[in-house]
C-alpha cells in the first residue's frame, strides 16, 4: 500500500513537473498580425512585409526558443524559432514580432512563409506536436490594417470573440491602452479626497478580521464546552467548574512562583530554564535529535 | 627624473587625491544628515530608544552620507556596489516578508485567541493609515505616493518598507527612517492622546482575565487566520504568508530549530541589513527635500489619528458591551503594530492610575490584530493603487 502510494507521489509530481514546463510556453498566444505592408512598420532591412505578433500573457519570463511557427496544419515544425538567442526569452506581460517575408536568412524573427499565402497562422511547442495558438487568417483585410486581439491576451482562438481589426497597427506593443491610465490616476480622478478608499479599504480590514473574530469566537466556546465536559466526566461538576474559571493569569502566577522558589532556594544550581505547565509531547525528529546536530568529541588516543 | 619633477608629481597625485577625500565633496546637506545619524545613535544609546532600529539606522545614515566621489562604485545608487547589492533587499522588498516571519516565529497570539473582539481594535487602528492617505492627497501627493505615506501610520517599519518600494520606490528612504522614528518615539506620541480621550473612570476599567488557550486553538490560528486573511486580500501575500508561517513554526511544536533560527539568528541578520542599507538609502541629495519633510509631518499625524481612532473605537464599542465585559480604552492605543511598545505604552499609562492594573496581556490582542491589519491594509493599498 506504502509502495503504491509512493509511485503515485511520484508520478503525481512527473506529472505536475511536465504541466509546468508545458504551461509556460502555453502562456504564449497569437496577438496581432498584418498580411499586406505598403506603408507600415519597417524591418531592419528596410523592408515592409506581413508581421505576426505573439504576446507572453503570463506574469513570468517564456523561452519561445525551439518552437514552431508554421502556416500549414500538415507541417507543424515549418519553421523552428532559433535555440540560443536571448532575444526569444520573451519578459512578462511583453510582445515579440515576426516577419512574414519567407526570408528566414534575413534573422530569428524572420519565418519561411508569406502571410498573403496562408490561410492559417499556427504557434507550436517545441515539442513539435502540441498546438499552442492558431488562428485563420482574414485574407479580406485592407493594406496596412492589423487584426488582433482587443485586449492583449484575451480572446478565443478562432478570432469570433475579442478579436477586432484594430483602429491603428501596433507593433510590439498593447493593442488597446498604451495610452491607458494608472490605477494610480483613476483613483486620484475618482477619489480626490480618499474618501472612497478609507471607507472601501477599512471595510475590507474590518471583514477579514471579523471573520477571524467569528470563527475563533466559536471555536473557543466549542473548545471550553468540550474541556468542561471532559473535566466533568474525570473529576465532577464541582471540580471542573473551579478549573474552568481557573484564568490563565493564576497558572502564569503559579510559574512565576515556582520559578522563583527555584532561583531562591540554594540547594538549586542557577539554570537557564523556561517553566512551562503543559503536557509535553515528544515527537521525535531528526532535526531535533542530538546524533545529527552534535559533533562528537574528538578522540585522543 | 630630477627633485623638482619628483616633487611636483607628488603634489599633483595629492592634490588629485583629495578630490577623491570626502573633505572636497562635503556639502551641508552631508552634514546635516551625518548630524541627524548621530542624534539617532544618541537617542538610541543615552535614551534606549529602540536601539536595535535606531542604532543600525542612525549609523547607516553616517554610511551614506560619506561624501563622495561619483563613479567609484561604493554608493548605495551606484550599480553593483556592495551596498547596492544589500540594498536589493530593500528594494525588491525581500527583507521585509522575512522580518514578518522572524515577527510570526515570536508572537504569542494567546491574547487574541482567548479574547476575538480585540481583534476589532485592530482593525479600527489602521483608520490612521488611510486618514494620512487622504491628507496626503490634500496636500498634492499622488494616490500611490500617499498610500506609501499612508501605512506609517500603521507603525510597522517592514510594511512601510514593503509597499513604498511598490508603490514610491524615490520616497522610500524618507518614508522608512520616518516609520521607525515614529515607532521609537511611540511612548512619547500615545500618551497625551490617551490621555485625553478617555475619562478617569475609563482607565480604571478592570478587564476579565484571559482564559487559557489551548495548544490545538494556537496551532489552527496561523493557518486559518492565513487563509482567511489571504483570501480577502491575496496581494498581502508575502507579508501574511510569511507572518502566520513564522507563527506556525512556533506553536506547531515540532519545529522548534526552525523557529528559533526565524525568531533569532534570521531576523537579527535582517534587522541589521535593513536597518543599515535604509540609513544608507538617506543620501542627501535624495533625502534633504520638501517632501521628506511632509512626509515626516504626515507619519506623525498618521499615527496620532490610529491612536486616536483607536481609543474612540474601544470606546464605541463599550456602549454594546455588558458590565463585566468592558474594555478599557487604554489598550485601544495598542492596534497599531508597534509590537510590543504600544501595549508597554498602555501598561504604563494604565498603571499610573492604578497599581494593580495590569493592562499588557490585554493590549497584546489589539497590538498583535494590528500586525495583521496594517498587513492587509497594505495588500488592500497594493491592489488598487499599483
Amino acid at each position: 500500500m506504502k509502495r503504491l502510494f509512493k509511485i503515485f507521489l511520484l508520478s503525481g509530481l512527473v506529472l505536475a513537473g511536465t504541466q509546468l514546463y508545458g504551461q509556460s510556453q502555453a502562456d504564449m498566444c497569437i496577438n496581432e498580425y498584418l498580411v499586406y505592408n505598403t506603408d507600415d512598420f519597417v524591418d531592419d532591412y528596410g523592408h515592409k512585409s506581413g508581421w505576426i505578433e505573439l504576446f507572453n500573457s503570463s506574469y513570468g519570463t517564456v523561452n519561445i526558443g525551439g518552437c514552431y511557427l508554421t502556416n500549414d496544419p500538415n507541417n507543424l515544425t515549418k519553421y523552428i524559432i532559433p535555440k540560443g538567442d536571448v532575444l526569444t526569452k520573451i519578459k512578462p506581460r511583453q510582445h515579440i514580432l515576426f516577419w512574414a517575408d519567407n526570408q528566414p536568412h534575413r534573422g530569428t524573427f524572420h519565418v519561411n512563409f508569406r502571410l498573403e499565402e496562408s490561410d492559417e497562422v499556427i504557434l507550436v511547442a517545441s515539442d513539435g506536436r502540441t498546438i499552442i495558438d492558431r488562428i485563420k487568417i482574414k485574407k479580406d483585410l485592407d493594406t496596412n490594417a492589423s487584426y488582433g486581439r482587443i485586449e492583449d491576451g484575451i480572446g478565443t482562438r478562432d478570432g469570433s470573440e475579442g478579436w477586432n481589426l484594430l483602429q491603428r497597427t501596433s507593433p510590439s506593443t498593447n493593442n488597446s491602452g498604451s495610452d491607458k491610465e494608472s490605477a494610480s490616476t483613476i483613483f486620484k480622478r475618482i477619489d480626490p479626497y480618499g474618501f472612497i478608499m478609507a471607507v472601501t479599504a477599512m471595510s475590507v480590514v474590518f471583514l477579514a478580521l471579523i471573520l477571524l473574530y467569528v470563527v475563533f469566537k466559536n471555536y473557543g466556546k466549542y473548545n471550553i464546552r468540550k474541556n468542561r465536559e471532559r473535566a466533568e466526566q474525570t473529576h465532577g461538576k464541582q471540580a471542573a467548574k473551579a478549573e474552568e474559571e481557573t484564568s490563565a493569569e493564576i497558572y502564569a502566577a503559579i510559574a512565576a512562583a515556582m520559578h522563583m522558589y527555584a532561583m531562591d532556594d540554594e540547594s538549586h544550581d542557577i539554570e537557564n530554564t523556561i517553566l512551562t505547565i503543559a503536557r509535553v509531547t515528544k515527537n521525535y525528529s531528526p532535526w531535533s535529535s542530538k546524533i545529527y546536530t552534535l559533533r562528537e568529541n574528538p578522540c585522543k588516543k | 627624473m630630477d627633485n623638482q619633477g619628483l616633487f611636483t608629481q607628488i603634489a599633483d597625485n595629492l592634490s588629485q587625491f583629495l578630490q577623491y577625500t570626502g573633505f572636497a565633496n562635503a556639502t551641508w546637506g552631508h552634514i546635516l544628515m551625518i548630524a541627524i545619524g548621530l542624534v539617532f545613535i544618541y537617542l538610541a544609546i543615552k535614551k534606549d530608544w529602540e536601539p536595535l532600529l535606531l542604532v543600525p539606522i542612525g549609523f547607516g545614515i553616517i554610511i551614506g552620507n560619506i561624501p563622495l566621489f561619483p563613479g567609484l562604485s561604493v554608493g548605495v545608487y551606484e550599480e553593483g556596489s556592495v551596498l547596492n547589492i544589500l540594498y536589493q533587499g530593500v528594494q525588491q522588498g525581500w527583507y521585509p516578508p522575512l522580518i514578518f516571519l522572524g515577527i510570526g516565529a515570536m508572537t504569542d497570539f494567546s491574547a487574541l485567541i482567548s479574547n476575538p473582539k480585540l481583534l476589532l481594535i485592530g482593525a479600527a487602528a489602521q483608520f490612521g493609515i488611510f486618514g494620512a492617505y487622504a491628507i496626503a492627497l490634500l496636500m498634492g501627493f499622488s494616490p500611490a505616493e500617499a498610500g506609501a505615506i499612508g501605512i506609517i501610520g500603521g507603525a510597522d517599519g517592514p510594511t512601510a518598507i514593503f509597499l513604498s518600494s511598490r508603490l514610491a520606490p524615490d520616497l522610500m528612504g524618507a518614508i522608512a527612517v520616518s516609520a521607525y522614528s515614529y515607532m521609537a518615539l511611540v511612548p512619547v506620541i500615545q500618551p497625551p492622546v490617551m490621555r485625553l480621550l478617555t475619562t478617569n473612570k475609563e482607565r480604571l476599567i478592570k478587564m476579565k482575565p484571559p482564559r487559557a488557550v489551548s495548544q490545538t486553538e494556537k496551532k489552527l490560528f496561523p493557518i486559518i487566520g492565513f487563509l482567511m486573511t489571504a483570501f480577502i486580500v491575496p496581494s498581502g501575500l508575502p507579508l501574511l504568508g510569511m507572518l502566520f508561517f513564522g507563527n506556525l513554526l512556533k506553536e506547531s511544536g515540532v519545529t522548534r530549530r526552525l523557529a528559533e533560527t526565524a525568531r533569532g539568528p534570521l531576523i537579527d541578520v535582517i534587522t541589521i541589513l535593513i536597518g543599515v542599507t535604509v540609513g544608507c538609502s538617506t543620501q542627501a541629495d535624495k533625502f534633504l527635500q520638501l517632501k521628506s519633510v511632509y512626509i515626516f509631518v504626515l507619519g506623525a499625524t498618521s499615527f496620532i489619528i490610529a491612536t486616536a481612532t483607536g481609543v474612540l473605537f474601544v470606546k464605541l464599542f463599550n456602549v454594546f458591551l455588558k458590565e463585566g465585559n468592558k474594555i478599557n480604552p487604554l489598550i485601544g492605543n495598542a492596534g497599531v503594530s508597534a509590537v510590543p511598545d504600544s501595549a508597554r505604552v498602555s501598561n504604563n499609562v494604565g498603571l499610573e492610575y492604578d497599581k494593580t492594573n495590569y493592562l499588557l496581556m490585554h493590549a497584546m490582542g489589539p497590538n498583535v490584530a494590528g500586525v495583521i491589519g496594517s498587513a492587509v491594509a497594505a495588500g488592500i493599498l497594493l491592489g488598487f493603487l499599483s
